[in-house]
């Protein structure tokens, strides 16, 4: 054959296989469109049933309609049925779990946790987390260490949504795992599990890793667990890891304890990492002890932008006496310095930086004054 | 008929929240993202809007911000719809002047009591 021949057959091997390709995607889509109608057409008349007891009707018809739904009806109307068990409370909410445990959801969702697909998996999680399963917190544990990462995510989310403490260690387990879950993630659900967890995640601020420490020190002042602020001082005041300090400083400054101000101030120091003085800063913001003033002001000069922008935003939140450091260091910009020899001398680089910050939170206070009073 | 705007770009939510508002007598105009409702919110303005906080492209704090500039839409009422819990983003939400902020998993029954709340406010 020829190369001219080999070319041309070449040329119609690939516009055939792109043929074959193109027929494949568009037939794949019209086949996936097919479906998704077919599914909205019987979830239909479903979805409305669903809104109406989703939005709290108490209809015992209506619900009895919901439970008595042929099963491939009910398949096409559970995503949203899901979605909404998650996103509702109250009546609606007790209402939507007695349609799903009537219509065996929870044990057809425990026997999906083991299925190869990791869709199926977390969409199991999800249902038994929705339904507040305390059975369920178990498996969901072993869930934790799934190989699918969203599935792993899933879990811990749904762990969080049953509120049982049990779950706190293997929680925070997750955080030193191989199979990781975002420390976000593992910090919301140790949240919603709120202060039943504050012994384990006190115990925690002990763990050999950093991760973990962090997340507790975190979470005990989301939960506002007051009783573990000793611990936590002394947290912020000797913890190898930096991070385990920052998230201190800034749960002593959400749990609002008078005992905290000494150790917060302790990490203004200039010999701390940067960011700690800056959690620190603004920590004492929340704190809102006026005492903190003259540290604050002796921030607003520091070379490290967010420790002096923080210390003036911690100034304004102290209320008046705040403002007034704020203003008098902003006056102090015009200022002639009174030992002054030379007559032109300005103030110095350090007022003038100072001065820089104090404005810049005055002006910011005074836009949002200004903000809510236009607000009619 | 008191005329509500409703956004969110969960369709779920966006239809229990237009279901529960229509069932309560009001006239409800459903949106999917940020910059239809703050069209549909300059061209026709509503007696109140509620907002989800997060939507892609205009967020609803975005679109609270717009609207309280704009001369006809300033004093609309304004309610958020958020799963955002934390003390800060609910300080974000009342700084670009929502009038009220409800955070998801909500109960329809609470909403509808809110919404009133806010009307009434406004009517006095």
């Amino acid at each position: 054959m020829t190369l001219a021949g080999t070319a041309l057959v070449a040329l119609f091997v690939v516009l055939f296989a792109a043929l074959v390709l193109g027929a494949l995607i568009v037939g794949g889509r019209t086949v996936r469109r097919a479906r998704e109608a077919g599914r909205a057409r019987l979830a239909g008349p479903a979805r409305r049933l669903l809104l109406a007891i989703a939005a709290g009707d108490d209809d015992p018809r209506q619900i009895e309609e919901l439970v008595r739904l042929p099963d491939e009806v009910w398949l096409a109307v559970e995503p949203s049925a899901v979605a909404l068990l998650g996103k509702v409370r109250g009546e609606a909410h007790t209402t939507l779990v007695d349609v799903f445990e009537r219509r065996g959801a929870a044990w057809r969702a425990r026997s999906q946790l083991k299925r190869r697909d990791p869709v199926a998996r977390a969409m199991a999680a999800e249902v038994l987390g929705n339904l507040r399963r305390r059975d369920a917190v178990l498996p969901l544990c072993d869930l934790l260490s799934d190989p699918d990462p969203d599935v792993r995510v899933v879990a811990a989310r749904s762990l969080g949504r049953i509120g049982d403490a049990g779950a706190t260690q293997p929680l925070l387990a997750t955080l030193r795992s191989r199979r990781p879950v975002p420390a976000h993630v593992v910090a919301t659900a140790l949240t919603r599990l709120g202060t039943p967890a504050q012994g384990a995640l006190t115990a925690a601020l002990d763990d050999p890793r950093s991760p973990v420490r962090a997340t507790a020190a975190e979470v005990l002042g989301l939960i506002g667990a007051a009783g573990a602020t000793v611990r936590v001082e002394s947290a912020l005041r000797a913890d190898p890891a930096v991070e385990v300090r920052v998230s201190a400083a800034r749960t002593l400054g959400r749990l609002g304890t008078r005992t905290a101000l000494a150790p917060l101030l302790d990490a203004l120091g200039e010999d701390r990492p940067a960011v700690l003085r800056a959690e620190a800063a603004r920590a004492l913001g929340e704190l809102g002890a006026v005492t903190a003033a003259p540290a604050l002001t002796a921030l607003l000069a520091d070379a490290d932008y967010a420790v002096a922008h923080n210390a003036a935003r911690s100034l304004l939140r102290l209320g008046s006496a705040g403002r007034a450091a704020l203003v008098a260091a902003e006056h102090r910009a015009h200022v002639r310095p009174r030992h002054s020899a030379e007559p032109d001398e300005g103030p110095g680089p350090e007022v003038l930086l100072g001065a820089a910050h104090a404005r810049e939170a005055l002006a910011a206070a005074e836009l949002d004054d200004r903000r809510r009073q236009a607000v009619p | 008929m008191t005329a509500i705007l409703v956004a969110d770009d969960d369709m779920d939510i966006r239809d229990l929240v237009a279901f529960k508002l229509e069932q309560a007598g009001y006239d409800v105009v459903a949106v999917d993202n940020g910059l239809a409702a703050l069209t549909s919110a300059t061209e026709n303005p509503p007696d109140l809007v509620v907002l989800d906080v997060m939507m892609p492209g205009m967020s609803g704090i975005d679109v609270c911000r717009q609207l309280r500039q704009e001369q006809g839409t300033k004093a609309l009422p304004i309610i958020l719809l958020t799963a955002r819990a934390q003390e800060g983003d609910v300080e974000v939400g009342f700084g670009a002047g929502a009038d009220d902020y409800i955070v998801k998993p909500f109960s329809p029954r609470e909403l509808v009591s809110r919404v009133e709340a806010v009307l009434a406010r406004m009517r006095t």
